[in-house]
Parts: structure tokens; C-alpha cells; sequence
């Protein structure tokens, strides 16, 4: 795996000639060997078609292209870094936590209206996700940024798990999501406990969960 | 049952028990849980309305249910606090969570928390149990007994227990009247026996800008 922790905010990645990694523009800290960086004015992968999808979805970072060979070090804004290793599962992220991927994985845009509907929709927005999200699929290695450190709470038939829409970094494996709310008379009246919102994940896979309720 | 996972995440196993945590501290959980904010921190009306009075307000829910419930605060470092009948004293603002065998409640500081720059009030947790406490950086707890009194600056104090006097002292002097102050004139003198938890980081204070 190409990813290695420096410290819990840094990452070194190693670079191959022929191996293309993708990370996030400005991201690059410091670098050995021979290694170009290249924006990339569609935003990742699949041609001009994806990149125009994903301006519609306002999906669209600016990535850029490392190739050479030699290693890196990504860091960025002194956001903690989780690094995910994805084993043919699809890895659902918001676009601007992604700080470096894998050149091997495939790069999607997903419609979270996709995924229960109406509901799938109002999801994204309460949780910020907003009302598409990417997706990373196929086998490497994921470097995605939080605040705050992140715990990877596995998820199991029988065993959902519960998220604070604020906390939500991202999720990997065979899991549907669905809003759960817990509203009552106390949320009317402003009395709430702040937990009136809630995604509720079950199936098969791994959710990360970041130590903070802010934003990036 | 309280467990640090990492050092800035506490998961809190229950087993149809309650604890009561700062609100919409919770991260994530998996298993049954409710969640219910209390008015005035759970202690009655004449707790909401001390809490009112001096401005040591503070939003409580109680937690209830079966599996584990992780709680986190805006990245803040976590400390794990055993009370054996003990107080602690803590400020209302770095208190993340209590267990239901706690009880909470206000008392007077005097001049020491208008130099800490949080207020004259503070908060007191007591009983048998754990508490976690919030620090920016990872707090230390520094040990005071009868002949080795403490110093600490006001903006880096974030609790203490034991059986703790604490005293305010300032060094202002001739040079701090320029201007030319170090930025140290103000510190709290613990003296007894007992606990202080200081953390690496200094909040805004009167005291530190002189």
C-alpha cells in the first residue's frame, strides 16, 4: 500500500513510474525523487463527461496528478488523516475530505436521491453531504482528511450503527444509510437535545467518525 | 463504563444505565439509545435557576439505552476523572460527561475565575464515579500535597480535586504598570492535597494580557 503515516496528520506516499496517484491541489508538503505534479482541470478520472457531471454536482475539486518516481508527503490544513484501504468495496466520501488517492481506484459522483429517494435527499442536506457525494472503488489506498481524530466503528448485519450527521466522515462496504430522526415535542419548543438528527448504517462495511462536529 | 478510544473520542458502554453528557456531544453509537435534553442540567429548579443566575449555564442531556454511545467535542482532548466520594471542580464549559452516580452542581470562586476568564462561578461534580473532562491539548495532572504547593496560570487551569485551597496572587509590579508585564502577572496558588489538571493551552484572560 502506497500510503505510509507519518504522523497523524501527515502521509508519505510512494510514487512508481507508471502508477498515477491523484490528490488534492496545494496538498503536496515536501517530496524526493524525480516527481511532477500536474492540475487536473477535470477533477479526477473518466474524461470530459465525468468532469462536467461532476461540476453539476458540485463535486468538483481541484485534483492534481503525481507521477515520477520517488515518494511524497501530503498534509493539509492540519486536518488528521485516516488512511483507507479498500479491497474491491466502493468507498463513499464527500470530495473535499479526499486529500490523496490511488490512480487504481475508480472515481464516481453518486446522487444521493439514488439511495432512498426523496429521503436520500434530504440526508445529504442535514448531514452536508449536500445532494451528490464520490465514490472510490477497486483496490488502493484512500488518504481522507477530518478534524479531529477519526474511529472506524465496523458495522455488521444485526449491528447498525448510529452517526451524528455533523461527525460523518465517510463509509465503505456493502451499507445503506438511511436518516433517522428522534424529533419530539422538545426539538418544537427548542428544548432539543442536539441529537434530533441521526444516520442510521446498517449492513456489511465500516463507518469513520470524526472527534468533532465541525466541518472542514 | 468509561473508555478513552483515541484521545479524543470517549465511548461509553451502557447497559440500560444513564449518564448525563454535554448536548449533541454524541458522535455516533451503535445499539438502542434515547436521548433527552435536561433543563438546568438535571438538577431541579433550583439548579436551572442558580445556573442562570451565575452564568454557568449548562446544556446537559441524559443518555439512556444498551451499547456503546461515543462522544466528542470539537476535537478537544479527553480526560478520564475516577471520584471515590471526592469533589472536582470543573468548568462547565470542559465538562463532557458524568456517570448517573454524580451529582453536579454550582459554587462560588471568587477572584480566582474572573482572572481565569471564566466567570466567578464554577461547577462541581461529586460522589462515586467517572467523569471526562475536555482540554485543548492533552491535559496534565499535577499533583499538590502539603509541602509542595502549585502555581498555575489561570488560563491554562482547567480542574481540580482534592481537598484544595486555592489562593490568587499577582506579581504586578513597576514594570507591568509600563507595559512591559510578562505576560505572568496573575497565577492561582493551590495548597492541601489533591489534583489539578492543567492543560497546554492558554484561554484568553485578563490576567495574561498584562
Amino acid at each position: 500500500m502506497p500510503f505510509r503515516e507519518i504522523n497523524s496528520k501527515m502521509v508519505e506516499a510512494t510514487v512508481i513510474p507508471g502508477q498515477k496517484m491523484f490528490s488534492q491541489r496545494g496538498a503536496m508538503l515536501a517530496y524526493r525523487g524525480e516527481v511532477s505534479f500536474t492540475p487536473n482541470i477535470q477533477g479526477g478520472q473518466g474524461g470530459v463527461m465525468s468532469m462536467i457531471g461532476r461540476r453539476m454536482a458540485n463535486e468538483a475539486t481541484p485534483l492534481m496528478t503525481v507521477e515520477g518516481s520517488g515518494t511524497v508527503m501530503f498534509g493539509h490544513g492540519g486536518h488528521h488523516i485516516q488512511v483507507i484501504n479498500l479491497t474491491g468495496d466502493t468507498l463513499y466520501v464527500e470530495a473535499d475530505r479526499l486529500l490523496a488517492f490511488d490512480g487504481t481506484l475508480q472515481q464516481g459522483t453518486m446522487f444521493m436521491g439514488s439511495q432512498g429517494g426523496v429521503m436520500g435527499m434530504v440526508r445529504g442536506q442535514v448531514s452536508g453531504q449536500g445532494l451528490f457525494t464520490t465514490t472510490l472503488k477497486g483496490h488502493g489506498a484512500v488518504a481522507v482528511m477530518a478534524h479531529g481524530g477519526v474511529i472506524e466503528l465496523p458495522i455488521a448485519p444485526g449491528r447498525e450503527v448510529h452517526v451524528d450527521p455533523q461527525a460523518y466522515v465517510a463509509h465503505h462496504g456493502d451499507v445503506t444509510n438511511k436518516l433517522s430522526t428522534a424529533l419530539g415535542w422538545r426539538e418544537m419548543v427548542g428544548r432539543g437535545s442536539g441529537e434530533g438528527f441521526q444516520l442510521e448504517l446498517s449492513g456489511s462495511g465500516a463507518v469513520y467518525v470524526q472527534a468533532s462536529e465541525e466541518k472542514l | 463504563m468509561f473508555r478513552l478510544q483515541g484521545s479524543k473520542t470517549l465511548a461509553v458502554d451502557l447497559a440500560g444505565d444513564a449518564v448525563k453528557a454535554k448536548n449533541g456531544s454524541m458522535v455516533a453509537y451503535d445499539g438502542r439509545m434515547t436521548f433527552k435534553k435536561m433543563t438546568g442540567g438535571g438538577e431541579g429548579l433550583r439548579g436551572m435557576v442558580t445556573r442562570r443566575l451565575t452564568g454557568e449555564q449548562m446544556a446537559v442531556m441524559e443518555v439512556t439505552g444498551q451499547g456503546t454511545c461515543f462522544f466528542a467535542d470539537r476535537a478537544s482532548e479527553i480526560s478520564l476523572v475516577s471520584l471515590h466520594g471526592d469533589k472536582l471542580y470543573v468548568e462547565a464549559s470542559n465538562l463532557l460527561c458524568t456517570d448517573s452516580g454524580l451529582r453536579t452542581g454550582t459554587t462560588f470562586t471568587g477572584m480566582r475565575g474572573s482572572a481565569a476568564g471564566n466567570g466567578l462561578f464554577t461547577t462541581t461534580v461529586e460522589g462515586t464515579g467517572q467523569a471526562a473532562i475536555m482540554s485543548d491539548g492533552s491535559a496534565v495532572a499535577l499533583r499538590v500535597s502539603a509541602q509542595y504547593p502549585l502555581f498555575v496560570d489561570p488560563g491554562a487551569y482547567i480542574a481540580h480535586q482534592g481537598n484544595l485551597q486555592q489562593h490568587f496572587q499577582s506579581g504586578v509590579n513597576f514594570r507591568t504598570l509600563m507595559g512591559e508585564g510578562s505576560g505572568e502577572s496573575f497565577q492561582i496558588r493551590f495548597e492541601g492535597e489533591g489534583l489539578v489538571y492543567v492543560q497546554p493551552s492558554e484561554r484568553n484572560t485578563i490576567g495574561g494580557n498584562v
